[in-house]
């Protein structure tokens, strides 16, 4: 496919261009403009100074010819702000998934109507990019694309191709605005009709059909290298598949398989797929994702509907939202329209619970003693966390905020390091209280001296003591309270929104820097090794395999971690070549759902091609590896993150 | 009755129906020069070393002051260790049997490999035939290189035998695997009587087992029962260095 091998050797960056970083902020702050009057004027700026490209043999267009988006506030302005107010990460919108159903359905126009001034100068500036857009294509001889812009973003959306172009029109707006971590939600649930109404009337097969995926596809990957999050892939363009509908029926039909097959022809880490998946869910659905795993992608990453929508509910969301839930950008959970959670506001890190209890006194009086201790450490954690999030501050979006009805203000923390919290704890059980071979104090002191000196000791906490991923009960036990500890410390607590608090078990970047802020641990991790990632065994681990993993990571019931989290399961892609070990697979994935886990990612890959790739990066551009909720091209990861994923397969299934 | 295993592993994929969960048995009588599982030759307990993983942090000399440490507690981060584990036969069925809801959902079950199952024959059976007991599927990888006791011992107490075919002609199955396979045709065709379910399998080693005339011979051998031919991965001689011993030391595989 032309399209796919211009993107992929980036000719389409050569157009672009780079604003002043200074172009709006020391003029905006001069003339005192309020926050909505910054955004809208760049965001004018911004669509008024894109250029538009038609890029050879493309369906769906639009492609960013502008590099950067200047920011709207001064650094002494962000100074201020971040004096009196707690700013979320950038302080931008980010991480919530708009009503894309109202988008096709209803046309901007339609939306206009509604919208405040801001909103309307937001619409008609896109609307306006829309036609010199149009009338570009026009000029190339593309009538076709031409035709289809004449008619979206502006009206409902009459066919698949237009919907397609009327969500890439929409997206582009909200990446353009300045939100970031701009997901995607349930598009087979709301495209599906399109496809099938061109089906019925004979504008579309299903080769043109998948054709038409996967060009919309590619358009994901044209500015994606503008998207950087914590590292070059982190950007949530992240799409949801299967589930149910409104009525209980299943989602997944012609066109999730067409997503399926799309992402699998373009081989490129954008749009992440995820499926919503069920103990009802058809083996047929386990293999069609299992063949895009086996493909080395990193994803379709599976959510579990039995577990997510009860928890959800538990967690206050109406039973009919719950049932529509979507992930916010790598696996948090969040309703489209009505969601305007902060899934990521706060990682709380058991090892370091673990760590501090240690250190009171009187914690070496027996376990329960200590296991009390730890939970008040995690109490703590989690109301200094809390406390600490109050008067927050977000630049407003207004053309974001056109897609959204917020029903839900929730915020979410992560639960860092839950196995090596568990395993340092299930350690001292055995060592300390149990054989006591050696006290606390003395266990502490070799923690702090970081093992020098102490080998056989090492030696013992790294492969001689239960580990969670080794189904041993008494581990896995203490995880599971640490997780109750967790939850319960946030049950109760009134965010500044009025909302609640959500327990999660994923790490996103933390299982770095929450590592790099203790000594080492009790389970034999030395100072420096990072944490398993999310909700995973540690690192070094012995782990007889994936039943064993899958028995420790769902004997906990997982409804009370709802902001999600999944287990991470490596697996050598050459294990799976032929059609009967991928139905294997496909029965792994199955067998994980109805043992009640919550959410599982897989990676298929091979260590000797990642070593081999860190020394020749040049051969390896498009080697895709997921990280911890997101699928990145491997070479262009930090060394770091480069060699965790190394270590994860060195250890793996 | 106690038994001598190197490894359980969870979840292969290529050892017979549905997913399966594979027990490596210490100890085979044959040496074939392209094995890839050298730590299962000996029926001896043996210290291996993942060299490849290690960082060369020293500390393992340091308290050992030498070069390679022969005790498994000595390198910090678990890269020596000792292969090989005593296990009696009760404790092996309780471990198998954790498993059993599993497999059965996945169509699978256990497969005792090796090394060689026929080696520890009876240890095997009894295994095997405790978890037949509580109806779990059980399979036999082997080479048939034993007596016509231990052959039927497996395939009476396993659903399934594995039988691996390498060389037809004899004088050359001598020269490669260091075994005649007159012994290994005998027990063939008695399995064949009993009407056991068997699965061939043959590993395509280039220049000495993926000839035509070979394949030929061994089809015939193969007579109509499933017949699985397994390409080679010359990565297979990995594990070598871990045991301080050479791969391929003459040179044999690839050389025509």
């Amino acid at each position: 496919m032309q399209l796919r091998e211009y993107i992929k050797t980036r000719q389409h960056r050569n157009v672009r261009k780079r604003l002043p970083d200074d172009l709006f902020a020391p003029e905006f702050s001069r003339l005192g403009l309020c926050p909505e009057e910054r955004m809208t004027r760049r965001f004018e700026y911004m669509t008024s100074h894109e250029t538009p490209v038609i890029l050879p043999g493309e369906l769906i267009t639009m492609s960013r010819t502008l590099a950067n988006i200047p920011d709207c506030f001064t650094a002494s302005e962000w100074e201020e702000i971040r004096r009196d107010h707690f700013v979320h990460e950038l302080g931008y919108g980010s991480n919530v998934c708009i009503d894309w159903q109202g988008v096709l359905e209803r046309g901007l126009l339609d939306y206009r109507r509604s919208a405040d001034g801001y909103g309307r100068r937001m619409i008609d500036a896109l609307l306006d990019l829309c036609r010199r857009y149009s009338a570009a294509a026009r000029a190339a001889g593309r009538d076709d694309i031409a035709d289809v812009l004449d008619r979206v973003p502006a009206y409902p959306a009459t066919t698949f191709r237009e919907a397609l172009q009327s969500f890439r029109a929409v997206h582009f707006a909200l990446w353009l605005e300045g939100n970031y971590h701009n997901t995607c939600g349930r598009f087979d649930k709301y495209a599906s009709k399109y496809l099938e109404r061109d089906i019925a009337e004979g504008r579309l097969d299903r080769a043109s059909a998948l054709e038409l995926t996967e060009d919309f596809f590619l358009s994901f990957n044209k500015d994606s290298d503008l998207y950087p999050g914590v590292q070059q892939g982190d950007n949530g363009q992240s799409m949801m598949l299967g589930g149910t509908d409104g009525n209980g029926r299943p989602v997944f039909g012609m066109l999730s398989e067409l997503c399926l097959e799309a992402a699998g022809a373009n081989m490129m880490t954008d749009p992440k797929i995820n499926i919503r998946v069920s103990s009802e869910t058809p083996d047929d659905v386990y293999l069609k994702g299992s063949r895009l795993t086996v493909a080395g992608l990193g994803f379709p990453q599976y959510s579990n509907d039995d577990v997510v929508i009860p928890g959800l509910i538990k967690a206050g969301y109406s039973p009919a939202d719950a049932a529509d839930y979507t992930v916010a950008a790598c696996w948090e959970f969040i309703i489209p329209k009505y969601g305007e959670d902060i899934c990521n506001i706060g990682a709380l890190s058991f090892p370091k619970a673990v760590n501090d209890a240690i250190r009171r006194p009187g914690a070496d009086a027996g376990f329960e003693t200590l296991m009390k201790a730890v939970k008040l450490e995690i109490r703590a954690q989690a109301d200094g966390i809390c406390d600490g999030i109050r008067n927050i501050f977000f630049v407003p979006s207004p053309f974001r905020r056109l897609f959204l009805e917020p029903r839900y203000r929730n915020f979410g923390i992560h639960g860092t390091g839950i196995a090596t919290a568990a395993d340092s704890l299930a350690a001292i059980n055995e060592l300390v209280f149990r054989s006591r071979e050696l006290t606390l104090a003395e266990l502490t002191e070799a923690v702090d001296t970081d093992f020098e000196g102490k080998n056989a000791l090492l030696n013992r906490l790294r492969t001689g003591m239960p580990k969670m991923g080794q189904d041993n009960d008494a581990v896995d036990k203490i995880a599971g309270e640490l997780l109750d500890a967790f939850s319960s410390s946030l049950r109760g607590k009134v965010n500044c929104f009025g909302g609640c608090f959500r327990a999660g078990t994923g790490t996103a970047m933390f299982y770095l820097s929450h590592a790099d802020a203790l000594p080492a641990s009790p389970d034999g991790r030395r100072r420096g090794e990072p944490f398993g990632t999310n909700f995973s065994p540690s690192l070094f681990a012995r782990i007889p395999g994936p039943f064993s993993v899958i028995s420790s990571f769902t004997k906990h019931d997982l409804t009370d971690t709802v902001n999600g989290g999944p287990l991470t399961l490596e697996f050598a892609a050459s294990s799976f070549g032929d059609e009967e070990s991928l139905c294997k697979l496909a029965m792994l994935v199955r067998e994980f759902v109805r043992s009640r886990g919550h959410q599982l990612q897989l990676n298929a890959v091979s260590s000797e091609r990642l070593r081999d790739a860190q020394k020749h990066p040049e051969l390896y551009p498009y080697l895709i590896v997921r990280i911890w909720g997101w699928s990145a091209y491997f070479v262009e990861l930090d060394r770091r993150y480069q060699d965790h994923v190394i270590a994860r397969q060195e250890y793996s299934v | 009755m106690t038994g001598r295993i190197f490894d359980i592993k969870e979840f292969s994929v290529h050892d017979g129906p549905g997913a399966r969960v594979t027990v490596f048995m210490k100890g085979c009588r044959m040496r074939c020069v392209w094995c890839h599982n050298p730590e299962g030759q000996s029926t001896e307990k043996e210290i291996m070393h993942k060299l490849s993983q290690c960082d060369g942090c020293g500390l393992c000399t340091r308290d050992n002051r030498t070069p390679y440490p022969r005790d498994p507690g000595a390198c910090p981060r678990g890269l020596i260790t000792l292969c090989g584990e005593d296990v009696t036969e009760e404790d092996l069925a309780e471990r198998l049997l954790r498993y059993a809801p599993r497999l059965e959902r996945m169509g699978g079950g256990v497969t005792f490999s090796g090394g060689d199952p026929i080696v520890q024959a009876e240890f095997v059976a009894r295994v095997s035939s405790r978890l037949r007991d509580s109806g779990v599927h059980t399979a036999a990888e082997t080479s048939l290189c034993g007596s016509a006791d231990e052959a039927a011992l497996l395939a009476e107490n396993t659903d399934l035998m594995i039988v691996d075919l390498k060389l037809a002609d004899s004088a050359l199955h001598e020269k490669y695997t260091g075994m005649p396979n007159g012994m290994i045709s005998d027990n063939i065709r008695l399995l064949k009587e009993r009407g056991t379910c068997i699965m061939f399998r043959t590993p395509l080693i280039p220049g000495i087992t993926d000839g035509a005339e070979n394949l030929r011979a061994l089809a015939e051998i193969a007579g109509g029962h499933p017949w699985e031919k397994l390409a080679y991965n010359l990565l297979a001689g990995a594990k070598y260095a871990m045991l301080g011993r050479k791969f391929d030391e003459k040179g044999e595989i690839g050389a025509r």
